[in-house]
């Protein structure tokens, strides 16, 4: 009953367009109330949930990720995509897809990627003759590879949320091939759609122009460096690293770059506060709606209910893959990420798996989230940015979507994929 | 009088907004001075993680009461949008509503809780730990102030549209 009103009253809130931080706290509680405990509880959890050290990493790697984006950094990194992946049939997906790959090695965000690679690479396939809904879905799929590819604030949520202290350089190694394979993937699929639509072929503009290219994004790539360097070495903690991301690329990009005034670094500060105070309300929020799962002991019946129905591992992980895409379908990904992983984790580490191995999995499935309607943020800031309506990019999506479903199937079934580069450095 | 109103609460959201980017900017000076404590000048500060901690909770705080004004809080907008003008109409009143509802909890037992933790002193700081969650229960009010703006600004017939800016995640 009291499980009715909690989820209930989060779907009603929901549906009628309450914030989903809001709604959240709200069917919390409801369900509080319902269950005669003191309300000062839910402001508890969500004071406790916001107070994690971890998450401090998170306001600091959307800054830099910001910066990045105002300072023309992530233009660099798309001219060395274009140099390097450009001449193949349709070879502007292919930059699409390896540009979002290396920004994702510099920002944490797949929306900022959405919007930074959105914005400076549609027009262009545009004018050579690409079609609108193309340019949309592969911009919004390749931006997924970013939340795999290290830094990702999604995996500290998530390193926050297992509450047994998962190593955050451990789950950003991890990353690092699934996000490869992702974007390997994204290409073939990119390719031959492009072929099948008679896309143009792009020229290779020389080695020279190459190392070029290359060259002027090396101080931007550095960040990449410098947060892996870091946090690997043990020279610095996420945290730390993270805001020495962000201080370095106000250096580079005042010093270097001299493209970040007073006007770009004050409106990326203003941005970034916003989008640290939704996330953050949003995982306060989650913080006590997963509290009220716990109390409800909804955490040990759905981990019977898998168990019980099955004890093989190949089912139990489909099971719960599905059920997380069905969920990312119309939540989006912290709140999920906050209220599932105490749920799920207990359930797959009873099989075996690797807490470490699991995180990657999460990030890549509520990832797949945030391009598929009816919630996907991803998907929409790619369709506004590319004006094309999200019906229209949505019909030909399809094979992008396989591209994604391959890998989080790959990605689930071959725990090596994830564990072996961090096996390396342990 | 109610665009006085909303003049004063958009200056107001606007202001909360520009102390929360100086707190992130003073959030990165802290961390950064905590690193040159440890490497360069071989002592590293014992207040700084909780004095970002602290900032960040507060800025969050205000940031977030902000965004209940300028409609920055990410939402489902697909039902909304599909409904007819009156019934979506009402979906944003009862929405906002809601919101509303929330930032009195946020008041009261936000208030409850920093009143609890008064007592307690956060070792590395000397501060009492209800001070890091003072910003809740102001954040509460100025929620309940916001959010009831726009039910009025509905009533009347003037709501503004929200900022489209989802850009997060």
């Amino acid at each position: 009953m009291e499980l009715a009103i909690l989820v209930l009253t989060l779907l009603v809130l929901l549906a009628i367009g309450t914030p989903v931080a809001f709604a959240l706290l709200g069917a919390s509680m409801a369900a509080f109330i319902a269950m005669d405990i003191p309300l000062i509880v839910v402001f508890q959890r969500v004071a406790a949930g916001m107070s994690v050290f971890t998450l401090m990493a998170i306001p600091f790697f959307i800054f830099a990720g910001d910066l990045m984006y105002r300072s023309g950094i992530a233009q660099r990194l798309v001219e060395v995509a274009e140099a390097m992946f450009g001449r193949s049939r349709g070879g502007l997906g292919q930059v699409a897809v390896g540009a979002s790959t290396l920004f994702g090695a510099v920002s944490g965000s797949a929306i900022a990627s959405a919007s930074a690679m959105g914005s400076t690479l549609m027009p262009l396939m545009k004018e050579k003759g690409y079609d609108g809904d193309y340019a949309v879905n592969v911009t919004v799929t390749a931006a997924i590879v970013g939340l795999l590819i290290p830094p990702s604030h999604n995996m500290i949520i998530y390193a926050a949320s297992t509450g047994t202290g998962v190593s955050i350089g451990d789950l950003f190694l991890a990353g690092i091939i699934p996000g490869v394979l992702t974007a390997a993937l994204l290409m073939f699929v990119a390719w031959i759609v492009a072929v099948k639509r008679g896309y143009p072929r792009g020229s290779f503009p020389g080695w020279r122009a190459f190392v070029k290219a290359f060259a002027l994004a090396i101080p931007g790539l550095m960040a990449a460096v410098i947060i892996m360097g870091g946090i690997l070495s043990g020279v610095f903690t996420a945290t730390e690293s993270s805001a020495i991301a962000v201080i370095y690329t106000i250096l580079v990009s005042t010093l270097v770059y001299r493209s970040l005034g007073w006007s770009k670094f004050a409106e990326a500060a203003i941005q970034s506060v916003k989008i640290t105070a939704m996330v953050l309300l949003i995982i306060g929020a989650a913080t006590a709606f997963g509290y009220a799962l716990a109390i409800l002991e909804t955490p040990t019946q759905l981990a019977n209910l898998i168990t019980t129905a099955t004890d093989n591992p190949i089912i139990i992980l489909l099971i719960i893959n599905i059920m997380l895409l069905l969920l990312g379908t119309f939540m989006d990904m912290s709140p999920l990420i906050v209220i599932t992983t105490p749920i799920l984790l207990p359930v797959v580490q009873e099989i075996g798996m690797d807490p470490v191995h699991f995180g990657i999995v999460m990030m890549l499935n509520l990832g797949i989230g945030l391009v598929t309607p009816p919630v996907g943020s991803v998907l929409f800031v790619g369709a506004a940015v590319g004006k094309v309506p999200v019906e229209t990019a949505v019909k030909t999506i399809w094979p992008f979507y396989g591209a994604l479903i391959a890998a989080l199937l790959v990605i689930t079934y071959v725990p090596a994929i994830s564990l072996w580069l961090p096996g390396l450095f342990n | 009088m109610i665009e006085q109103l909303s003049k004063l609460t958009h200056t107001a959201a606007d202001l909360l907004l520009k102390a929360a980017g100086v707190g992130l900017v003073v959030m990165t000076a802290i961390v950064g001075w905590q690193v040159f404590g440890r490497y360069v000048l071989n002592s590293s500060p014992s207040w700084s993680e909780q004095a970002s901690l602290t900032l960040m909770i507060w800025y969050v705080c205000f940031a977030a009461a902000a965004g209940v004004r300028e409609g920055f809080h990410i939402r489902i907008v697909a039902l909304e949008s599909a409904a007819p003008p009156s019934v979506a109409r009402g979906m944003r009143i009862a929405s906002n509503l809601v919101v509303a509802i929330c930032g009195v909890g946020m008041l009261v037992w936000g208030g409850g809780l920093v009143e609890r933790t008064w007592e307690h002193v956060i070792p590395s700081l000397g501060l009492p730990r209800g001070l890091a969650y003072l910003g809740m229960p102001i954040a509460g009010l100025l929620i309940f102030l916001f959010s009831l703006e726009r039910v009025l600004e509905e009533v009347r017939g003037v709501a503004m549209t929200d900022e489209e800016d989802p850009r997060w995640s």
